[in-house]
């Protein structure tokens, strides 16, 4: 790979800039809507991808993929409604933000670091491919099980405030996340008779009620999202406030690139997704964090965080597909099949046989977010105004288009159902305190915890030891005590100081 | 003398009571399968079941000491909204069981204009406009664009007659 080639390969990405433009465009107004995720979307448009150039096929996928990872957090920090599993960890931040009349800054600070953390994370892949290629066959089911433990450990953190409502909330959300079929018998448990709970408790109609349902049936309480007293700063709101956003971000800059790596590595691991990325990063910044009691206030860094990650994972997950022909995630599995109709063969061949598409993919990211920020940041602004819309009109539209939106992914009625359960159980949790979050990261995260701690145990025939098997291993272990020793630690000598 | 007024801790444990019960029944309805099949589930539920346990004593400490009692008042305050929250869960599960008949599009502007007018709108124009805009948004995206699989009825049928 030389520097000739590479800038040829930019030159030919920026010449289809009618094709990423196209997939940005959709790929927003699908992430902002809960229920679509970029494979149904893309699996929806085969007939067109499938009749297309596969050059311009894959600009218009990446493109929409990438869109759709960045607008998830739009609907999460405006109405504390993620449009994606990786967009709910920004609700933590940037939905209180949004009520203390900080949306515009929000919203650019999501757009900031999902464009810088996907823009990074994509070069250092295109720099460093062969060797991440190989980094997925360190990571096993035991290295997962771990990388599971850190974005489940953020359900402690979020108890905080009062513990046993926080885990009592996480473990319902992981008791939940066990309902389904075994992954080893296949036998269905505590599925109520119900074949559409066969395949678990359907994540899209569990957000979309315990976010969007039940924060709508609460919203009626007030006239405005906005706080009262934070009403006059946000109808102030201007491009200053943008430009104030874009400082944020650079004063952030490390941040964004660390968490950006987070994302980066675990999107590596085939079936390791976005919410995963955005909880263990958001939970490792709070951790590492000099003020970790400000998360969930409303601080950058809670924004941040996840949104970077979130974008660090779109080309980690398509590292094992080019490099193994072993696709990342669902929506890497659908664009195999794009580009194995038009004659692809994925692997490692594919680096010396066809080094222009191995290494365009990556191009089309770097270029596709080049694109994307000069496309959605003016948008922020107008964006912002929501908050300022009387909760009258919203509601209705929250409720009924969300609802729409649980039947997408699956195409039963029963989702809909689910979802409007899962809103009354966020609207009782919402009133009584038991965070929703957590909830939400159990039956997230329980299904793949159970799914890689099986393996692990089916693999070593039931020794747990095999849990401290390998190196790497060992050394997430210590990662992991050491981020939960060490904030008691500097809270204790930070009580003792004062 | 002003009364004294106490915490209403009964609201406190509906989530308990409903893991609880989803434990109870998660046990009696795996109670055959292999232990591999159940065994996550049995050791969270355990986990779950001990908090809830922690959570009743905690409860029940705090209302012998007097310092709440067994009320549910969080749940429906402010008062002034507890119909409109139940109007709209009412009206979204018929809307639900309605569009199999009505279809997408018409059974959304009937359930919006019933949600926008239980919860105070009144003006006939932003009634009308609301409901037709967001349906017809809905429409383009999911059924003429997406094809998306929703049930069609009277307003699919004559749109793509």
């Amino acid at each position: 790979m030389t520097w000739q080639f590479l800038l040829d390969q930019f030159a030919a990405q920026f010449a289809l800039w009618w094709v990423i433009w196209l997939g940005i465009l959709l790929g927003i107004v699908v992430g902002i809507l809960p229920g679509f995720s970029p494979q149904n979307t893309l699996i929806m448009l085969l007939p067109l991808t499938l009749a297309v150039p596969v050059e311009q096929a894959l600009a218009f996928m990446i493109a929409l993929y990438c869109a759709n990872h960045l607008a998830g957090g739009v609907p999460a920090i405006l109405m504390r409604i993620p449009g994606s599993g990786g967009a709910a960890a920004t609700t933590l931040d940037g939905y209180p933000m949004a009520r203390k009349g900080q949306a515009q800054q929000a919203i650019v600070l999501s757009f900031t670091a999902s464009v810088f953390g996907g823009l990074i994370t994509t070069l250092a892949t295109i720099a460093l491919l062969p060797w991440l290629s190989k980094l997925g066959l360190y990571l096993r089911s035991v290295e997962m099980v771990i990388i599971m433990l850190f974005g489940l450990t953020l359900i402690a953190v979020i108890a905080a405030k009062d513990t046993l409502k926080g885990l009592i909330a996480g473990f319902f959300g992981l008791l939940l996340g066990v309902v389904g079929t075994d992954h080893v018998y296949s036998e269905p448990r505590a599925t109520m008779g119900f074949l559409e709970l066969y395949d678990g408790v359907p994540l899209v109609p569990a957000l979309i009620g315990l976010f969007a349902v039940s924060e709508a049936l609460v919203m009626i309480e007030e006239k405005m999202i906005v706080e009262d007293d934070a009403r006059e700063r946000a109808m102030r709101a201007s491009w200053a406030d943008t430009v104030e956003g874009l400082v944020i971000t650079a004063q952030k800059w490390w941040h964004i690139v660390w968490t950006a790596f987070v994302g980066l590595f675990i999107g590596i691991v085939p079936g390791a997704g976005a919410s995963i990325a955005a909880f263990v990063a958001y939970q490792q910044s709070r951790m590492w964090s000099k003020t970790p009691e400000l998360y969930g206030t409303g601080i950058p860094e809670g924004v941040i965080a996840p949104e970077s990650a979130n974008n660090g994972v779109t080309s980690g997950t398509l590292v094992p597909m080019m490099a193994l022909g072993v696709p990342g995630g669902s929506t890497a599995a659908v664009m195999m099949i794009v580009l194995q109709y038009h004659g692809m063969v994925m692997g490692p061949r594919l680096f010396t046989t066809n080094p222009e598409l191995a290494y365009g993919v990556f191009v089309s990211m770097a270029v596709a977010y080049i694109f994307m920020i000069f496309t959605i940041l003016p948008l922020a602004r107008y964006m912002a105004r929501i908050v300022l819309i009387e909760t009258t009109y919203l509601v209705p539209i929250i409720i009924l288009v969300t609802a729409v939106a649980a039947f997408v992914e699956r195409q039963y009625l029963f989702d809909m159902g689910l979802a409007l359960i899962f809103g009354i159980i966020g609207y009782i949790a919402h009133k009584t305190n038991y965070h929703v979050t957590a909830m939400l990261i159990g039956i997230i995260l329980g299904p793949l915890f159970e799914q890689y701690l099986v393996r692990a145990l089916r693999l070593s025939e039931g020794n747990l030891m095999v849990l401290f098997s390998s190196p790497l291993a060992n050394v997430l272990w210590g990662f992991l005590v050491l981020s939960l020793v060490l904030p008691l630690v500097r809270g204790r000598m930070r009580v003792n100081r004062s | 003398m002003q009364k004294e007024s106490k915490a209403p801790l009964g609201a406190d444990l509906v989530i308990p009571a409903l893991a609880l019960g989803f434990a109870i029944y998660f046990f009696f309805s795996t109670a055959d399968l292999i232990w591999e099949a159940k065994a996550n589930g049995v050791i969270i539920g355990t986990a779950l079941v001990i908090l809830i346990a922690f959570q009743v004593g905690r409860i029940a400490l705090r209302v012998m000491k007097g310092e709440g009692d067994l009320g549910f008042a969080p749940l429906w305050q402010p008062r002034e909204v507890v119909w409109k929250r139940v109007g709209l869960v009412v009206t979204t599960a018929a809307f639900i069981a309605a569009m199999p008949w009505l279809g997408l599009t018409l059974a959304l502007w009937l359930g919006m204009l019933a949600q926008l007018w239980l919860i105070g709108v009144r003006r006939w124009k932003l009634l009308f406009w609301i409901p037709t805009v967001t349906a017809a948004a809905v429409y383009l995206l999911f059924i003429a664009v997406l094809d998306a699989g929703f049930p069609h009825g009277p307003i699919e049928m004559l749109l793509t007659r």
